[in-house]
């Protein structure tokens, strides 16, 4: 026999064979995988994204409650313990320029 | 181009959508790149993950591959690369204790390797297998780099192609080929 033919048959013997419908679900099994490792890092590219908008919504459901003037809360607070003017926390409260 | 090169990448229609086109490359190679996986390892489940990692690694880089070899030759490239990490892991499970030896072909059920044609089930099966677990435990006794020049033979690569894939001189596949082939030869003389 040739010595190509032997390497030949060589070759043939180390060939793995297997059914065709092992192929088929190997196929399907590695596009399956692929799709959901690309499905997972397609998440992973939409985090940033979303960790930016819950801090966004966050920030304007925050916004809307506008702090009152000093002024304001001074005046309210001496207003409203007038009968204890004599308490020295309350006199040292309100700015001067407000006795 | 070579012609090799023409006969294994047929164009694919433009309007083919991105799953037509990576089936498409998985039906054109998944067979050499199990075969590699399995001879060069020996274990179907194992062969089976590295496949599945060779086509989604190749897909994800598939931008980046330059055509400076062949589609084939660059998917066993990568086939063999991951086999060889699959090794280095191997080998430092078992370093620090966590393996045990594997007998040679485990994960190989008798359904994987029966032919599609019923008929005649019981003998062939039996004949497949043992021949399989013959052929396996040849390949299985060569020293790593004739192991992976023989396997990467058996896929029908040239001497070139398996210098380029394994990253060695021609002269050097030869030499690994040749004393590869004599004892393989002297292994399965049964089958020849």
């Amino acid at each position: 026999m040739k010595d190509e033919e032997k390497e030949k048959e060589l070759l043939s013997l180390l060939a793995v064979r297997r059914p065709e419908a092992f192929w088929l679900r190997q196929k399907n099994a590695i596009t399956r995988a692929a799709y959901e490792k690309n499905a997972v890092s397609r998440a992973w590219l939409l985090a940033p994204a979303a960790a930016a908008a819950a801090v966004l919504v966050m920030f304007l459901a925050r916004a809307p409650q506008q702090a009152p003037a000093p002024e304001t809360l001074v005046s309210t607070a001496f207003l409203e313990n007038l009968d204890l003017l004599d308490d020295m926390d309350v006199l040292e409260a309100v700015p001067e320029n407000e006795l | 181009m070579t012609e090799m090169q023409k006969k294994e990448t047929p164009p694919v229609p433009p309007a083919a959508s991105e799953e037509d086109r990576f089936a498409r490359l998985i039906e054109e190679h998944q067979r050499q790149v199990y075969s590699l996986a399995l001879r060069l390892i020996g274990n179907a489940a194992a062969a089976d993950d590295i496949t599945q990692e060779t086509f989604i690694a190749a897909w994800k880089h598939l931008k980046g591959f330059r055509g400076d070899s062949s589609l084939k030759t660059w998917l066993l490239r990568i086939a063999a690369n991951k086999v060889r990490s699959y090794w280095r892991w191997k080998k430092l499970r078992s370093w620090v204790g966590l393996d045990q030896r594997e007998e040679d072909g485990e994960g190989l059920s008798l359904n994987e390797v029966l032919p599609d044609d019923p008929a005649g089930r019981p003998e062939q099966a039996a004949l497949a297998a043992d021949m399989e677990r013959r052929v396996q435990a040849a390949i299985n006794r060569l020293p790593p780099r004739q192991r992976e020049v023989a396997v990467l033979r058996a896929q029908e690569l040239s001497m070139a192609e398996i210098a380029v894939t394994l990253g060695m001189a021609e002269g050097t596949v030869k030499a690994h080929w040749f004393e590869a082939r004599k004892k393989l030869a002297g292994s399965l003389g049964e089958y020849l």
